[in-house]
């Protein structure tokens, strides 16, 4: 078990000094433009407004910071989870990206061998999404004019078709197990449409993922020592 | 100076620039200490050059998504900002929300009101300071997580494996209940099939075909999703 003793010893433990020390200056970094708004131009928010406006927000978005990361964890990983939530974009795009790299290396996601992959999956896939976004801000809205109408129209279903492709690519292992989640993930998701849980503040952003991935889990958890009995 | 001036200007341009290179400087040191761990775990060149490109090909067709959210997102905060806040942190979805908030705190519709440099501080005050809790809360508690889910698995890689993979179609299986649940008209009583969800069966349908060949030809495995979606939106166009 050298790879073990590597993984678990050395590697892991220069990895989340890395996610900290990343983490911490990317928050610090964050205000910069702002401070540059403040000092080159003298704009600074009155206090008494940003706080309004902090409630506001926080009030939709706070529950999300802390379950999304948790929501996530399993199949992010460690390193996963300090760089998609520095990154953002998460369910459109990170995990789809580190699964596809763990199905392309035919890896297991929570093995070694299967974080070292979605590591460079998703690291490839921040920098060409910066890159698009870059090469984008630079043209400006141009780009978007040169784009037929078609093409922009067609992109507002490029991600339900990405989830339903790769929820297939998943399936083919596990069928029971995905039809399960399948279905409860479409009744959850009725059952907050038809405002079952309006007495939950902002429930509609997180409560179909947290309780899906949960169930998933526990099915997985169920459907492993069942098999290691038998 | 209009607002739209400031928030355009180069000053902003650097300061924006600087926060973008901390989010591209993460991901390359962690892809450097990967691709050097990568061997010493059992995995190949080969292996990983393969999930690189995979991962590039999975990408672009998002890109593409958050560059049009960006694009909107421009027109009425700058160019910098815009550039910044959808390569950092935050999601397409919730940056237009948060810079809404925050303008409307001090009177202004964003996108259809005229920003003024009051409400240009808010919405951007207000985007950072929503978002810094995803990576405060997920930068500390990744290292407890991490020991939480070695508990739960009990040292045991295999039901790490099993956990993980749950969670793997958790997450696909929450995304597609989402799409589909619209399926399910509830004011009229009656199941209607709308794009979206249209969409979401087509990937899996066309998906499924696409792994049955690629099992008989290999080598066009790895194209598998980007057929399978590039199918899926030409259908859907002309439906």
């Amino acid at each position: 078990m050298e790879n073990k003793e590597f993984f678990d010893k050395e590697y892991m433990p220069k990895m989340h000094r890395i996610g900290k020390l990343t983490g911490a200056l990317g928050v610090l970094i964050a205000f910069v433009p702002a401070l540059v708004l403040a000092i080159c131009y003298g704009i600074l928010p009155a206090p008494a407004a940003l706080v309004t406006a902090f409630v506001a927000g926080a009030s939709s978005f706070a529950v999300l910071w802390f379950v999304e990361p948790i929501s996530y964890f399993s199949v992010l990983g460690p390193v996963g989870t300090y760089m998609a939530f520095l990154s953002g974009n998460i369910s459109n795009m990170r995990v789809p990206c580190a699964s596809m790299a763990q199905v392309s290396a035919e890896v297991e996601p929570g093995s070694e061998k299967g974080s070292v992959i979605a590591t460079l999956g998703m690291a490839v896939s921040i920098v060409i999404n910066i890159s698009v976004l870059t090469v984008g801000v630079i043209l400006g809205s141009s780009i978007l004019s040169m784009l037929p109408e078609s093409i922009t129209g067609a992109l507002n279903y490029l991600l339900p078709a990405l989830f339903g492709a790769l929820m297939m690519q998943f399936s083919m292992k596990s069928k029971g197990h995905s039809a399960i989640i399948l279905v409860f993930a479409i009744l959850i998701n009725v059952a907050l449409k038809a405002g079952v849980f309006s007495w939950l503040p902002g429930a509609n952003n997180y409560l179909g993922i947290l309780t899906s991935v949960f169930l998933s889990i526990v099915v997985a958890i169920v459907t492993y020592n069942k098999a290691k009995d038998a | 100076m209009s607002a739209l001036e400031i928030a355009n200007s180069w000053p902003m341009w650097i300061a924006c620039g600087a926060a973008v290179a901390v989010v591209v400087a993460q991901a390359v040191i962690f892809a450097i200490s990967a691709w050097k761990a990568g061997p010493k775990v059992g995995l190949s060149k080969d292996q990983m050059k393969n999930a690189m490109k995979s991962s590039a090909i999975t990408s672009i067709g998002p890109s593409v998504v958050i560059l049009s959210g960006m694009l909107s997102l421009l027109i009425t905060v700058g160019g910098p900002i815009a550039w910044m806040r959808l390569s950092m942190i935050g999601s397409v979805m919730f940056e237009a929300i948060a810079a809404g908030i925050g303008t409307n705190v001090v009177g202004v519709t964003l996108g259809t009101d005229v920003l003024t440099n009051e409400a240009l501080g808010m919405a951007l005050w207000t985007m950072v300071l929503c978002s810094i809790g995803w990576v405060v809360f997920a930068t500390f508690s990744a290292n407890r997580m991490d020991k939480i889910q070695n508990k739960l698995s009990g040292g045991d890689t295999k039901k790490l494996i099993a956990i993980s993979t749950g969670a793997v179609i958790g997450v696909f299986g929450a995304m597609c209940g989402q799409h589909l649940s619209k399926v399910v008209n509830l004011e009229n009583k009656a199941l209607t099939l709308d794009k979206a969800s249209l969409a979401c069966l087509l990937g899996a349908v066309i998906m499924f075909v696409m792994i049955k060949v690629s099992e008989k030809f290999p080598a066009i495995k790895e194209w598998n999703l980007t057929i399978s979606l590039l199918l899926t939106l030409v259908i859907v166009a002309f439906v």
